[in-house]
C-alpha cells in the first residue's frame, strides 16, 4: 500500500549533517590521511619509484571506479524516470562529483608511465607488436585520451550535479525534465569513454594481451563498488540526521543491487575467464597464467570466493538486507573484495611471481584514498543531504516493498 | 468511462508523477471484458487471414524436415568450409526472439515496471513458441536424427555418456530449460486468468476446458500469498536463466578458437542482441494484436514509447559490441582477427554485412525522437527491419568467420538451397501459427495483473471527489 | 496452515460457512483487519488479483516457499555437478582438447541450470503443492455470487467449523463490517 507522503518537499534543515555529527570532521580525516600518504609514499617511492607508480595506479582506479559507478547510478537513474533512489541521489551526485579531483590524481601516473606501460618506453618500438599498436599506444594520444575521459566525465558529472543542486531552491521540474532529456547521450559517452579508460589504463600494462569484455569487466566492478558504497552511507545516514527519509526499503532496494552487481561481475569475470581457459590460446591465457601462479593463485582463489560465493550466501536473504548492521557488514566485504580485485588485475605487471603487499601501497592508499575522502566530505557538509524539492521525492518517501 | 486524454497527454512523461498506464480508467470488469471478448465472439475473418497461410507454412515445415531426415543435411547448402549456416542462424534468431518474453515477465516485475502487465502475457506467449522454433534446428541439423536421443545422459548399452565438456550439450540443457521454466512461469501466471474464463464461459466444453486447466483457482487470499511469492522467485530464477541462456548459446561460438567467433564480450553481447531482436518481435506483435482486438486502451502508446527506448538501448549495446569488435581484431595485431574482421565488411559477404549494419545500428537511432516512439506505422517498420537485422547479424557472424578459416585452399562461399529458405519459411509458419491459437483460445493479457496495476487496486485508493468511485458499480 | 497436505481439511456437516462480499478493494482491507481482529481462525478472503497488504491484514505468517526453492535449487546444482564429475572423472574420462578430466570450469553451465531447473520446479509444485491445488470442486464454488470473485468482487469466506462461528452472530458481525450481501454456503 503506498500512503500518500506527508510532504511533498523537505526542509533544509531535516537534511543536512548536524553540527557535532562525526561525518563533518570528514574532510579533516581525509586531509590528515593524504597528508600522511604523501609523506609515506613520498619517503618510501624514492626508494622504489616503480612499485609507488603501481600502487598509486591501483589506489586511483579504486576510488575512479566509485566515482564512475556512481555516475553511471545518476544518469540511469534519471534515464529510467526513477524515483525510489531519490533520496539517496544526493550521495551518488557528491561522489561523481569528485571526478575533476580524481583528474588531479591521475596527474602523478603522467610521470610513471614509463614505470607502468612498457609500450611507452623507448624500446617498445624494436618490437614488431608494440609496433603495430603503437598509432593507439603512443604517449601523446595516450594524453589526450585521458584528457578527453576527464573533461567529460567532469562536464556530465558537474552538470547533473548542478542541476540537481539549483532545483533544491526552486523546485523546478523542467530541471529534471532536461536532465532526464540528456541522459541517454551521457551514458553513450559515458560508457565508450569508460572503456576505453580501462583499457588505457588497466589493459595496456599488458600491451599484448586483449580482451572485448574488458570494459565491460570494470564497468561491472565501479557498478558494485559503487553500490557497496551506497549501501554503507545509506545505513550511516539513516542512523543519523536521515533517519525519517531514508526508510528500511531504500535499504532492501540498495542491498538487491549490491546483490545483482555481485552476480553481474562474477558472470562477466567468470565468461572472461572461462573463454580464455577453453580457447587454450597462448596470446590470451598469458594475463590469466600470471594470475594463477605462486601466490597470485592464493589470491585468485580468494577474489572468486571472496567477491563471490560470500556475498552471494549474505546478501541473498530478505531479512539481512533490511537490517542495517547486516547490510554494513556485507557491503564493507564487497568493498575490499573490490580492492582486491583491483589489485589483483594491476599489480601480477609488476610482481609476477606473486603477490608482494608492501607500505607503498597502503601509503598510496591513504594518499589517494584521503584526496577523495576530503573532497567527498567538503561537498556533503556544504549542501542538503537529500534533493530538497526532486518532484519524484514524495515518491520515494513512500517506497514499498513487496 | 472517462473519455481519452489528449494525445500529447498520453504522450507525456511528466517529471512529477505516474501517468495512467491503463486508459479511460476502466473499471475491474471493464478489463474482464475487453480481455475476454476476443475469446467469446466467433473468430473474426482476419484471425483466419493469419492462421491459414501460416498453417500452410508450418506444412511446408513438415515437408522440409521429413525431406531433410530422409535425404540427410546435404539437401542444405553446407559444405566445407561452411558448416554451419542457417540451421544455427536460425536456432540463435528464435532462442534470441525469446528472451524478451521473460526480460519481460521477469527482470520488468523485478525492477518493479508496472507498464509490463498489459504485454507479458502475449511476450511469454511468444517466448515458448519462439523456443519451440530454436529447439526445432539443432534438433534436425544432427544428421542422424534418429540417435539424437545420445545427447541425454541415459545410460545405454555401449556405456557412452554426452561430452558435458561441449557448449553443444550445454545448449540441449539450458535451451530445454528455458523452455520448461519458461513455459511453467507462463502457466502459473495463467491460472487466475484461466479460472476467469471457467467463471465467464457459457459453453459447456469451454467450462470443463478451463476448468481443468485452472485446477480449481477460487482467488483466495491464502492461495495468492504462495502464488505472488512463487511468481517472484520464478522472477528471480528466470533472470539469470535467461542471461545464462544466450550466453551459453554464444560460447557455442566464443569457447572455439576461430577469429571472429572467439572474443570474451560474446555472452553479454549476445543477451543484449537477443533481448533488442525480441523487443522487436513482441512491437510487431502488439501493433497487430492491439488493433486486432481493440485492445488500444490498455496495450498503449506509452507501453511502446518504453518499448522502443529499451530497443534504442540494446541496439546502441550491440552497435558498442561491433565497435568494440573491430577495434580489438586491429589493437591484438593478429593477422587472422584482422583479416576476418576486413573480409566481414569488404569481403564477399559485405552485402550482408552492411545490411546487418544499418539494420541494427542505425534503424533503431530513430528512437530517440519520441514521435517516432509512439509512431505505429513507424514502430511496426522499424521492428521487422530490426529483427531481419538480427537474422543478418547471426548469419554474418557464422557464415564469414567459417568461409575463410586459416586454410586458403579451403575457401568458399555459402549459398542456401531452397530447403534451407523452406525450413526457415516454416519455423516462421510454426512460430505464427502456435501464436495465432495462443490468441484464439487464452487471454492475451493477463488481466489479473492488469486490474492490479489500476489506481483502484489499492486498498487506500481514494477515489477524487468530482466523480464516482472508479472501482464500484457495475458496467 | 493445514499440516497435513494430502488430507481433506473441508468443514463436515451441512453448510460450509459464510460468504461476504464486498465492492472495493478498500472495504475488504478493512474487513479483514476487522475479522482478523475479532479472532477468527478458519477464514479466508478472495479477490481477483492480489492485494497490496492483505497478508498483513489478515494476519498471515510468511511463506515457506523460499526454503523449498532453496533447497530444490541446491540439489539440482549438486545433481549437475555431481553427474558431471562422475561422468568425466570416473566413468568415461575422455581426454577433451588436451585438458585434464576434472574441468570444474566447464561444469558450471549445466550445473547452473539444473540448479534453475529443480528450483523453479520447486517453486511451482511447491506452490501448488502449499495451496494444495488442483482442487477441482469446493463448497464455494456452489455460490453462483462467488463467480464474480475472479472478476470484480471482493469475498471474505468464514468456515462452519471456526471456533468462533455462528450463523446468525457472525452474519450480523459481516453485515456490520460493510458486506455488501451475505449468504449462508452448503457444503455440497
Amino acid at each position: 500500500m503506498s500512503h500518500p507522503a506527508t510532504r511533498l518537499a523537505l526542509r533544509p534543515e531535516e537534511a543536512v549533517l548536524p553540527e557535532g555529527h562525526p561525518l563533518r570532521r570528514l574532510p579533516v580525516f581525509g586531509v590528515v590521511a593524504a597528508l600522511l600518504g604523501l609523506a609515506g609514499s613520498a619517503a618510501l617511492g624514492m626508494a622504489n619509484p616503480a612499485q609507488f607508480f603501481f600502487s598509486w595506479l591501483v589506489a586511483f582506479l579504486f576510488f575512479l571506479s566509485l566515482a564512475i559507478g556512481a555516475l553511471y547510478f545518476v544518469l540511469i537513474h534519471y534515464a529510467v524516470q526513477a524515483a525510489w533512489g531519490v533520496v539517496l541521489r544526493r550521495v551518488a551526485e557528491t561522489i561523481a562529483a569528485t571526478l575533476p579531483v580524481l583528474a588531479l590524481l591521475f596527474v602523478p601516473l603522467v610521470f610513471g608511465m614509463g614505470a607502468l606501460f612498457p609500450w611507452s618506453r623507448p624500446e617498445a618500438h624494436a618490437d614488431h607488436l608494440l609496433h603495430w599498436k603503437a598509432p593507439f599506444l603512443n604517449t601523446p594520444f595516450f594524453l589526450a585520451r585521458a584528457a578527453i575521459y576527464f573533461v567529460a566525465w567532469s562536464a556530465i558529472a558537474l552538470l547533473w550535479f548542478r542541476g540537481s543542486r539549483a532545483q533544491d531552491a526552486t523546485g523546478d521540474v523542467a530541471i529534471s525534465l532536461r536532465l532526464r532529456r540528456f541522459s541517454g547521450p551521457a551514458l553513450l559517452v559515458l560508457a565508450i569513454t569508460q572503456t576505453f579508460a580501462s583499457i588505457d589504463w588497466i589493459m595496456s600494462l599488458t600491451p599484448k594481451w586483449y580482451s572485448t569484455a574488458f570494459g565491460v569487466y570494470y564497468f561491472s566492478g565501479a557498478m558494485v563498488s559503487f553500490f557497496a558504497l551506497l549501501a554503507m552511507a545509506a545505513v550511516v545516514l539513516r542512523n543519523g540526521p536521515l533517519k525519517d527519509v531514508i526508510s528500511v526499503e531504500h535499504l532492501h532496494d540498495v542491498g538487491k543491487l549490491v546483490f545483482a552487481f555481485v552476480c553481474f561481475w562474477a558472470y562477466i569475470a567468470f565468461c572472461q575467464y572461462f573463454l580464455i581457459w577453453y580457447g587454450n590460446l597462448p596470446e590470451e591465457t598469458g594475463w590469466y597464467h600470471v594470475r594463477l601462479t605462486g601466490s597470485w593463485k592464493t589470491l585468485s582463489m580468494a577474489l572468486a570466493i571472496g567477491h563471490f560465493v560470500i556475498p552471494f550466501l549474505l546478501l541473498m536473504g530478505r531479512t539481512v538486507k533490511r537490517r542495517g548492521a547486516g547490510l554494513l557488514l556485507g557491503a564493507g566485504w564487497v568493498l575490499l573484495m573490490h580492492l582486491l580485485d583491483i589489485y589483483w588485475l594491476v599489480m601480477p605487471s609488476l610482481h609476477e611471481a606473486g603477490a608482494r603487499p608492501g607500505l607503498l601501497d597502503a601509503a598510496a592508499f591513504l594518499a589517494v584514498g584521503g584526496v577523495f575522502t576530503a573532497a567527498v566530505g567538503w561537498l556533503l557538509v556544504r549542501q542538503p543531504l537529500v534533493p530538497l524539492r526532486d518532484p519524484r521525492l514524495a515518491e520515494s518517501l513512500a517506497l514499498e516493498n513487496a | 468511462m472517462t473519455p481519452n486524454p489528449g494525445h500529447e497527454a498520453i504522450l507525456d512523461n511528466p517529471a512529477d508523477r505516474r501517468p495512467p498506464l491503463i486508459l479511460k480508467e476502466p473499471t475491474f470488469r471493464a478489463i474482464t471484458d475487453a480481455v475476454a471478448e476476443p475469446l467469446e465472439r466467433p473468430t473474426p475473418i482476419g484471425w483466419w487471414l493469419c492462421f491459414v497461410p501460416s498453417a500452410m507454412l508450418m506444412g511446408l515445415l513438415g515437408i522440409a524436415v521429413s525431406w531433410l531426415f530422409w535425404e540427410g543435411i546435404g539437401i542444405w547448402g553446407l559444405n566445407v568450409p561452411v558448416g554451419w549456416a542457417w540451421d544455427i542462424t536460425n536456432f540463435v534468431f528464435w532462442v534470441g526472439i525469446g528472451h524478451a518474453g521473460t526480460l519481460i515477465s521477469a527482470i520488468l516485475f523485478l525492477l518493479r515496471q508496472r507498464w509490463r502487465t498489459s504485454i507479458n502475457r502475449a511476450a511469454e506467449a511468444m517466448t515458448i513458441f519462439a523456443v519451440m522454433c530454436a529447439l526445432l534446428f539443432p534438433g534436425i541439423h544432427v544428421g542422424r536424427v534418429w540417435v539424437a536421443y545420445w545427447m541425454f545422459p541415459l545410460p545405454n548399452q555401449m556405456g557412452t555418456w554426452p561430452n558435458f565438456r561441449s557448449p553443444l550439450l550445454w545448449d540441449v540443457f539450458a535451451v530445454s530449460v528455458y523452455g520448461t521454466v519458461s513455459a511453467m512461469f507462463w502457466y502459473v501466471g495463467l491460472v487466475p486468468d484461466l479460472a476467469t474464463m471457467r467463471d465467464r464461459c457459457k459453453a459447456k466444453i469451454g467450462r470443463l476446458v478451463y476448468g481443468v486447466l485452472a485446477l480449481g483457482w477460487r482467488g483466495s487470499n491464502r492461495h495468492w500469498q504462495h502464488y505472488e511469492v512463487a511468481y517472484l522467485l520464478l522472477a528471480a530464477l528466470a533472470t539469470p536463466l535467461v542471461l545464462s541462456v544466450h550466453s551459453i548459446v554464444s560460447m557455442d561460438f566464443a569457447v572455439s578458437q576461430l577469429p571472429g567467433w572467439h572474443t570474451t564480450i560474446f555472452p553479454p553481447y549476445f543477451v543484449a542482441g537477443a533481448i533488442f531482436s525480441g523487443f522487436a518481435m513482441v512491437v510487431t506483435l502488439m501493433v497487430i494484436c492491439r488493433t486486432a482486438f481493440r485492445l488500444e486502451n490498455i496495450i498503449t502508446l506509452r507501453h511502446f514509447d518504453y518499448m522502443a527506448k529499451i530497443i534504442l538501448l540494446t541496439g546502441s549495446m550491440v552497435g558498442y559490441a561491433y565497435s568494440l569488435e573491430f577495434f580489438t581484431a586491429w589493437y591484438s595485431g593478429n593477422p587472422y582477427e584482422i583479416f576476418t574482421f576486413t573480409n566481414r565488411a569488404f569481403g564477399p559477404y559485405a552485402w550482408a554485412y552492411w545490411i546487418m549494419v544499418s539494420c541494427n545500428v542505425l534503424s533503431p537511432q530513430i528512437f530517440w525522437f519520441k514521435k517516432a516512439r509512439t509512431s505505429i506505422p513507424l514502430l511496426f517498420a522499424v521492428s521487422i527491419v530490426v529483427n531481419i537485422g538480427m537474422w543478418f547479424e547471426r548469419f554474418v557472424i557464422i557464415v564469414t568467420s567459417l568461409h575463410r578459416g586459416f586454410l586458403p585452399s579451403s575457401w568458399g562461399y555459402f549459398r542456401p538451397t531452397f530447403w534451407d529458405i523452406s525450413t526457415f519459411l516454416g519455423s516462421i509458419g510454426l512460430f505464427f501459427t502456435m501464436f495465432c491459437l495462443f490468441v484464439r483460445f487464452v487471454p492475451m493479457v493477463a488481466a489479473a495483473e492488469v486490474k492490479g496495476v489500476l489506481p483502484q487496486a489499492d486498498p487506500h485508493f481514494e477515489p477524487r471527489p468530482e466523480r464516482a468511485p472508479a472501482g464500484a458499480g457495475a458496467r | 496452515m493445514p499440516l497435513a497436505l494430502l488430507a481433506d481439511d473441508l468443514p463436515k456437516g451441512e453448510t460450509y460457512g459464510l460468504l461476504a462480499e464486498f465492492e472495493t478493494t478498500g472495504e475488504l482491507y478493512r474487513a479483514c483487519e476487522e475479522v482478523r481482529d475479532a479472532g477468527y481462525t478458519r477464514w479466508d478472503s478472495h479477490t481477483p488479483f492480489p492485494v497490496h497488504g492483505l497478508d498483513r491484514a489478515m494476519g498471515m505468517r510468511r511463506s515457506i516457499l523460499p526454503l523449498i526453492v532453496l533447497g530444490m535449487a541446491l540439489g539440482g546444482g549438486a545433481l549437475g555437478f555431481g553427474l558431471q564429475y562422475w561422468v568425466h572423472s570416473i566413468e568415461y574420462p575422455l581426454v577433451i582438447s588436451g585438458k585434464p578430466f576434472f574441468t570444474w570450469p566447464a561444469f558450471v553451465p549445466v550445473t547452473f541450470e539444473l540448479a534453475v531447473l529443480f528450483g523453479a520446479l520447486g517453486a511451482v509444485f511447491g506452490m501448488f503443492a502449499l495451496n494444495r491445488l488442483p482442487m477441482h470442486h469446493h463448497p464455494l464454488f456452489n455460490s453462483e455470487r462467488f463467480e464474480s470473485a475472479t472478476n470484480d468482487r471482493f469475498f471474505i469466506s468464514i468456515e462452519s467449523w471456526d471456533p468462533k462461528f455462528d450463523a446468525a452472530d457472525t452474519r450480523r458481525f459481516l453485515e456490520g463490517i460493510g458486506a455488501r450481501h451475505v449468504e449462508l454456503v452448503p457444503s455440497r
